[in-house]
């Protein structure tokens, strides 16, 4: 039974190595964001929605959010609260929506801009942290930029006032050349087969176009991790690192928002765990000693 | 006490249910790991039970208020909602982690056949509702992996000949999905299925109760009893069994509360990404699969090419398992006496049932829908040739007294 279960066992692993290889999902910058605990931690959380209200809160609401819970999680006084980060007179116990016309909105961006209560789980923070530093110059979008993270975003680039004008680096835009030719070849490749050209040359052109696809996205991902993805061509408020640094800050609050109780929940997992552990010992104690008086072949 | 005791027993049968059912019900003394998970099974049910009480006193079965209860009230507001919350949805996957566990240790040891047929098939029906349950449970909290993942399941019905559609309209209460199909199914998941559940998971331990508990050594414990009529091999299921079954219970909460505090979303397999955006009619979501548990039926539906024939095969494989104590005629029943045939096709089902579920999780493409026909094929094949490949080969001898390995 148990040499079935291991070889079983060692089937399943080889079969899903070779059947189910990783399927895509890869964004492009894929940074790494640094982690933040404790005291720092909340700062940055504070910093974060400092910077939200500034800039974010006209059009995307925290709808389940209200603003007392965030003060007392992020340490915040209430007076400060109310008189530096709350513009609409709001009161204190009160959600944290926005006054945006919904049916407006629909018109001004094509899609009304959403509430990002929860958007730090439905995305993730890795994701947001990357699209917020990938809007680039694109002189064909309505706002005259995009984002290589979310291609085609209605929003206009709200931050850059801070972080400046960035477009892709000319590196970056050949490398993307190539593979937007290498796609075409292809493409015309399998229309030549169609149309009843011969099968292995234009399959050997395939081949060879999906291999050069593979080394240029390669070379994309490379020059991510070295941060030469983009180049700065108009400077903003902050400098690159401050502004990497300030939406370090932004995605901490919305990763807080997404789940207020998340750091609450870490800490007393501990306890709890703990708890059942002794729990468990006490329980494995108590059946030893029942079991003691159990007799295997009367 | 002894006299209040004779008081109420005059009048309800109190201490004879108790010494029947738990101080004189003999288990098999060798109960080994896989015997935990039916214990387990009854805490997850009472975990639903209690946490789904609380959160239903702030749920708002409503298209415009469900998402806002659940997010706004309970993850937000409530003090401890979170907490019930995580508990219950965690709970719903931990549940099916339980059932298929203590399904695959009836399949080890024969604990389905004569003479608990009933048990099984009690237990089956239990399986069904549960994934009924479960089905509709997913769609309260109104997100977009909700809807949709109702939409498809729905639409389903609508491959019925003749009435499909109108089948699917009576099923929403609406010609979409809707806050209709939504407040019906909340009555379902908190009235209808618990208390169905709750009678059959009775019936299924009456029934258990009535033939006794299979062993791992799959003899029958009856057969050798002392001068008083106990099996030599029996123990009292209390103290014994309640004590053994207390520890598990430990452990197994060391690995559901290590989720709960600090992995709830378990990589999105738990709780879906998708999930945390509202349910809209207009933005279907990239990708479309249901929660795990659902994932090794879904690609059976998948991997047949017609769709009215997929859900026939998918509906096959859940009502074949009803009739396996008919299937298995080996002459033993546990899985440490049985051929090797018998054990590597076994193996065999497991590894093709694990490549179903995960195949479901993913998008089709031409390799994964031909692995997934492959599995298909031989799921049911595992089960349509039972009765002849369950008696080829030798099996080994049974002991008379049941094996402490």
């Amino acid at each position: 039974m148990k040499k079935q279960l291991k070889i079983s066992l060692l089937a399943l692993a080889s079969v899903s190595l070779s059947v189910f290889a990783a399927g895509g999902g890869d964004i492009l910058p894929n940074d790494d964001m640094p982690q933040y605990s404790d005291h720092k931690l909340t700062v940055s959380m504070q910093n974060g929605m400092q910077i939200y209200m500034n800039n974010c809160m006209g059009c995307h609401s925290l709808e389940f959010q209200r603003y007392n819970r965030t003060a007392r999680d992020l340490e915040i006084p209430e007076e400060m609260m109310v008189s530096n980060l709350m513009f609409t007179g709001e009161k204190i116990g009160d959600l944290m929506t926005n006054n945006m016309p919904i049916a407006a909105a629909e018109k001004w961006f094509g899609t009304a801009p959403p509430d990002l209560s929860l958007t730090a789980r439905s995305r993730n923070p890795h994701w947001l942290y990357n699209y917020l530093r990938s809007f680039y110059v694109d002189s064909t979008r309505p706002y005259g930029v995009n984002n290589t993270v979310f291609k085609d975003v209605g929003m206009p680039h709200a931050l850059q006032a801070l972080q400046g004008i960035q477009d892709k680096a000319d590196k970056v835009k050949a490398l993307e050349n190539d593979i937007a030719y290498a796609h075409g070849d292809i493409a015309s490749a399998h229309q030549k087969i169609k149309d009843g050209g011969k099968k292995a040359e234009q399959n050997k052109i395939i081949s060879e176009r999906e291999h050069l696809i593979h080394e240029k996205e390669l070379e994309l991902k490379e020059l991510s991790l070295q941060g030469k993805y983009f180049t700065l061509i108009k400077e903003g408020e902050l400098s690159p690192k401050e502004f990497d640094s300030a939406m370090v800050d932004l995605v901490n609050f919305l990763e807080y928002i997404g789940e207020p109780t998340k750091r609450e929940r870490k800490a007393m997992g501990v306890y709890v765990l703990l708890f059942i552990l002794f729990f468990t010992a006490i329980a494995y104690l108590l059946k030893k000693e029942y079991w003691k008086d159990v007799k295997k072949n009367p | 006490m002894s006299k209040f005791m004779q008081w109420v027993d005059d009048r309800f049968p109190a201490t004879k249910v108790w010494n029947e059912h738990l101080a004189q019900y003999y288990a098999p003394k060798n109960f080994n790991f896989w015997y935990f998970f039916g214990s387990l099974a009854m805490l997850m049910l009472v975990n639903q039970i209690l946490t789904g009480i609380w959160l239903t006193m702030d749920y708002i079965p409503t298209g415009e208020e469900a998402l806002a209860s659940v997010e706004r009230d309970i993850m937000r507001d409530r003090d401890w909602g979170w907490l019930l919350r995580l508990m219950h949805g965690v709970g719903a996957s931990m549940f099916f982690v339980v059932v298929y566990l203590h399904m695959f240790r009836g399949l080890l040891y024969g604990s389905f056949r004569k003479p608990r047929e009933l048990v099984w098939i009690f237990g089956m029906i239990i399986f069904v509702l549960l994934m009924a349950e479960g089905f509709m449970g997913y769609l309260l909290p109104w997100g977009n992996m909700s809807f949709w993942g109702a939409q498809v399941i729905i639409n389903l019905f609508s491959a019925v000949p003749y009435f499909g559609e109108e089948l699917t309209v009576w099923i929403r209460g609406d010609y979409v999905i809707s806050g209709a199909t939504l407040h019906r199914f909340f009555a379902l998941h908190v009235v209808a299925l618990p208390m169905a559940l709750l009678l059959m998971v009775f019936l299924h331990i009456v029934a258990l109760h009535k033939v006794g508990s299979n062993n791992p050594d799959g003899i029958d414990i009856k057969k050798s009893k002392d001068e008083n009529g106990i099996p030599l091999d029996g123990i009292a299921f209390h103290p014994y069994y309640s004590v053994k079954d207390i520890a598990g219970v430990g452990v197994f909460l060391l690995i559901f509360c290590w989720i709960i505090f600090f992995n709830p979303e378990m990589g999105g397999y738990f709780f879906e990404a998708p999930n945390f955006t509202p349910a809209n009619a207009l933005k279907t979501p990239e990708h479309i699969a249901p929660v795990w548990y659902f994932t090794p039926y879904y690609s059976i539906l998948k991997a047949v090419p017609n769709q009215g024939l997929g859900v026939i095969t998918m509906a096959a494989s859940l009502v074949i398992l009803f009739f396996l104590p008919w299937l298995d005629r080996s002459p033993v029943l546990s899985i440490r006496y049985k051929s090797p045939i018998y054990k590597w096709a076994l193996m065999l089902f497991v590894v093709s049932f694990f490549i179903l579920g995960y195949l479901g999780m993913l998008a089709p493409n031409e390799m994964r829908t031909l692995v997934a026909r492959i599995c298909t094929i031989y799921y049911f094949a595992f089960f349509v040739g039972m009765p002849w490949w369950s008696q080829w080969g030798t099996t080994k001898p049974v002991p008379t007294r049941v094996t402490y390995k």
